[in-house]
C-alpha cells in the first residue's frame, strides 16, 4: 500500500541526513596519526554509528512529513435504500399544518408551524433514523437543481433539510421537472439498492401528455421507486375518489397527478398525511419498506504511518546515545587517571 | 566559542539523550486538549444577471464574477480552521435562500463543494436583483440558525430596479445583530450586461430600454429634488462600492471590496465573527520530533567549516 505525505516539502531536506558524514566536530584531533592503532572493530563500529545517525535522521525527517494512508472507500453490502427528496417549496407551504377551520372555535391548542418546517422536522427524523442510506436533495420551484448530489455524509443532508425548512417559500413547483432532475440523478450511478424519490408537496400540478410520457419511461428506466407524502390543503379531501365527494374535488390537480402516478409502471405509494400522526405513520411506513440489501460505500479515515519511521528512529537513537554515554564513560576514566 | 574534547563529548551525550526522550513522546504521548477559535460563516453567493460580466481575474484569466465568486468561496472553505462550519445560499430576485446550514467545512468539504459547483444563473427564480434587501433577508433568517452565523455576502451590489439613496428599504433589525462581510466583486468599469430567459440561458445582453433607470418611487414623486432625472447606465454594471459602502453601514457589516485572497477574507470573517471555542485533538509529536531532529542535527553541524576546532 502506496503512502502519502501531508507535508511533502520536509523531504527535501532528506540530504540533512548526510552530515553526520562531513561533520568531525565530535573527533579527538590526534597529533600524529601513526599513534592510532589499527583496529578493524573499532573501524566497523565508526562506521556504524555514522550509518545510525544517518538512518536516524532520515527516519526523523520522514516521520514528520507526516506519512498516511490516505483515505478511502469501501464497498460495504448493508440494509438500506437510497432516496432522492424532493421538497415542495411553494408559497403554500408556507401555510400552518393541520390548521382547524376557522369557522369554529378551536377546543385544543393547534401547533402553529408551517407545513413546511413539520416536513423539515420529519424528514430529519427520518434521516437520523437510517444511517447507511444514500440521500440527495432537490431544490425545485420554478426550476429544479440537484443542490445536493447523493451523499452518504448525514450532517450535509440534515443541514440542507433543515435550511429547508427556513425562511419563505418561493413562488410555484414544477413537479415534472423535479421528478425528472431526480431520476437524472441516477444516470451514471451502478444500481447498488433500492432507489427511492420521496416526494413531499401539498399541490399537484396537471401534466401534459408528453411529460407524462417521459416521466414513464425516465422512471422506470431508472427502476425508481415513488413515495408521495401529500399534506392536505382541503379539509376532507382525499386522493382517491370517494362516494361523499364535493363536486369541486373532481378536478383538482393532485388527484390528476395521482391518477397518473397509479397508472405508472413504477412501484408507487402515497400516503395522505392530515395530522401530525398520518405523517408519523407515513414516515414509519417507508421505513419499515425500506430494509432491503443495499451496497453501500463507506469512508475509511485516512490513518496515520508515522510509528513505522518513529520506531527505527527511536532504535536509532537509543544505540547511538548508548555509544554516546559510552564513550562519555571512558573520556570521564582517563581524563581522571591523567590528573 | 571553543569547548574542549570532554566537553563536547558530555554535550552530545546530553543532546542524544533529550532527543531519545522525545522521540519516544512523540511515539507514546497521547494526543492533548486544546481549545480553537471557530466561527459558523454563511455564505450567499449572488446569481443573478450583473454576476456575468466577465470583468474580473483568476489565475490570469477574465472570469464571470460568479465564477470568481464560487472558486473564491471554494479556496475560503479551505482556508478555514476544522471544526469551522460554513453554510450555503443564494440571492436572487428580492431574498437569499440558505440551501445548506452552516456543517463543519472539513468533514463537509466534498459536499459544500458539489454544492457549489451547481450554483449557476439557470437557479435563479425570478429576473431582478435587489440586493439590500437580499441581505436584510439573509439576516433575518440567520437569526433562526444556531448558533447565528456570520454572513458573507458575495456580490457586486448592483440594484435592480435601482434605489434612490433617501428612499432606501427599510430595515428592521437592528444593526450588528448579525455580523457579516459584504464582499464587493467586479470591476469598475461599466459594462454591458449579459441577459438570461427563463431557463437561465444567456441571450444577448440588456438594452438600455429593457431595465429601469430610476427608484420606482423616486419617479412618482413631485419635488425635484429626489425626482431628478438620471443618467440612463442601469443596463451596464460595475462594481457598485458607494452603495456596498452604504448598505454594509446599515447593517453593521464589515465591507472588503474584492479581496486579495481567500485567506484574507477568512480573516476578516474571523475579525468580525463571535468565535466560540472548540476543544480539538491536538498531536503534539510533530514538536517532539522536530525538536528532537534540531538538537541532532546541532551534534552533525559542520561547525568545523566556521570555527577551527583543534584540540
Amino acid at each position: 500500500m502506496w503512502l502519502s505525505w501531508s507535508t511533502p516539502w520536509l523531504l527535501w531536506l532528506l540530504p540533512l541526513a548526510l552530515l553526520p558524514w562531513l561533520s568531525h566536530n565530535t573527533d579527538k584531533t590526534v597529533a600524529w596519526q601513526a599513534m592510532l592503532p589499527h583496529d578493524r572493530w573499532s573501524r566497523f563500529i565508526t562506521l556504524a554509528l555514522k550509518l545510525l545517525s544517518t538512518l536516524l535522521i532520515a527516519a526523523l525527517l520522514l516521520a514528520m512529513a507526516g506519512p498516511h494512508i490516505p483515505e478511502q472507500w469501501v464497498e460495504r453490502s448493508r440494509q438500506g435504500a437510497e432516496f432522492v427528496i424532493l421538497l415542495d417549496r411553494s408559497r403554500s407551504m408556507d401555510d400552518i399544518f393541520n390548521r382547524p377551520p376557522r369557522n369554529l372555535l378551536p377546543r385544543k391548542a393547534f401547533s402553529t408551524r408551517s407545513k413546511r418546517q413539520v416536513s423539515g422536522d420529519y424528514l430529519g427524523e427520518f434521516i437520523k433514523r437510517r444511517p447507511d442510506d444514500r440521500f440527495g436533495y432537490i431544490l425545485f420551484s420554478t426550476t429544479a437543481t440537484e443542490i445536493l448530489p447523493l451523499t452518504y455524509n448525514r450532517d450535509a443532508v440534515l443541514a440542507t433539510v433543515k435550511a429547508g425548512s427556513l425562511g419563505k417559500g418561493l413562488s410555484q413547483t414544477d413537479i415534472y421537472r423535479a421528478l425528472a432532475t431526480a431520476a437524472a440523478m441516477f444516470e451514471h450511478e451502478p444500481y447498488r439498492g433500492s432507489r427511492n424519490i420521496l416526494l413531499i408537496s401539498d399541490g399537484g400540478v396537471a401534466l401534459t401528455a408528453s411529460e407524462k410520457r417521459e416521466l414513464e419511461q425516465l422512471l422506470s428506466k431508472m427502476r425508481l421507486n415513488l413515495y408521495w407524502i401529500y399534506l392536505r390543503s382541503m379539509r376532507g379531501m382525499t386522493l382517491d375518489p370517494g362516494d361523499e365527494d364535493n363536486l369541486l374535488w373532481m378536478e383538482m390537480p393532485e388527484r390528476k397527478l395521482h391518477q397518473f402516478f397509479q397508472t405508472l409502471q413504477t412501484p408507487y405509494q402515497a400516503f395522505e398525511a392530515g395530522s401530525l400522526e398520518e405523517f408519523a405513520a407515513a414516515i414509519d411506513e417507508i421505513d419499515r419498506q425500506q430494509y432491503q440489501p443495499l451496497i453501500v460505500q463507506e469512508r475509511l479515515p485516512k490513518q496515520s504511518r508515522r510509528a513505522v519511521f518513529l520506531w527505527p528512529a527511536l532504535l536509532c537513537l537509543l544505540l547511538l546515545a548508548v555509544a554516546r554515554a559510552y564513550t562519555v564513560w571512558g573520556v570521564m576514566r582517563a581524563f581522571q587517571r591523567k590528573h | 566559542m571553543m569547548l574542549s574534547y570532554q566537553k563536547r563529548i558530555l554535550l552530545t551525550a546530553i543532546i542524544m539523550l533529550t532527543a531519545l526522550l522525545l522521540v519516544m513522546a512523540a511515539l507514546w504521548l497521547p494526543p492533548i486538549k486544546r481549545d480553537v477559535k471557530i466561527m459558523d460563516a454563511l455564505f450567499v453567493l449572488d446569481i443573478t444577471d450583473s454576476m456575468n460580466v466577465q470583468d474580473v481575474t483568476l489565475n490570469g484569466d477574465k472570469v464571470t464574477r460568479l465564477a470568481w465568486a464560487k472558486e473564491f468561496t471554494r479556496r475560503a472553505f479551505l482556508d478555514m480552521p476544522c471544526g469551522a462550519h460554513a453554510g450555503l445560499a443564494i440571492f436572487s430576485e428580492a431574498r437569499s435562500l440558505i440551501l445548506m446550514n452552516p456543517v463543519e467545512v472539513c468533514a463537509s468539504y466534498n459536499d459544500l463543494t458539489r454544492m457549489l459547483d451547481e450554483f449557476d444563473p439557470h437557479m435563479a427564480w425570478a429576473r431582478s436583483s435587489e440586493v439590500s434587501k437580499a441581505v436584510y433577508t439573509a439576516i433575518r433568517q440567520a437569526k433562526e440558525i444556531e448558533p447565528e452565523p456570520t454572513i458573507v455576502f458575495l456580490t457586486d451590489g448592483h440594484e435592480s430596479p435601482p434605489i434612490n439613496e433617501s428612499l432606501f428599504p427599510r430595515f428592521d433589525g437592528k444593526p450588528g445583530d448579525i455580523q457579516g462581510v459584504l464582499v464587493g466583486i467586479g470591476g469598475d468599469d461599466l459594462l454591458p450586461i449579459p441577459k438570461t430567459n427563463e431557463a437561465g440561458e444567456i441571450e444577448g445582453v440588456w438594452d438600455v430600454n429593457d431595465v429601469m433607470h430610476q427608484d420606482v418611487y423616486a419617479s412618482l414623486r413631485a419635488d425635484t429634488t429626489t425626482n431628478v432625472p438620471a443618467k440612463r447606465t442601469e443596463h451596464l454594471s460595475s462594481q457598485k462600492k458607494a452603495h456596498l459602502k452604504t448598505l454594509a453601514d446599515m447593517v453593521g457589516f464589515e465591507f472588503v471590496s474584492s479581496p486579495r485572497s481567500p485567506g484574507k477574507l477568512v480573516d476578516a470573517v474571523r475579525d468580525v465573527s463571535e468565535t466560540r471555542p472548540q476543544t480539538i485533538d491536538y498531536d503534539l509529536y510533530l514538536w517532539f520530533a522536530g525538536i528532537a531532529l534540531g538538537l541532532i542535527l546541532l551534534v552533525y553541524l559542520p561547525y568545523g567549516l566556521f570555527i577551527r576546532t583543534d584540540d
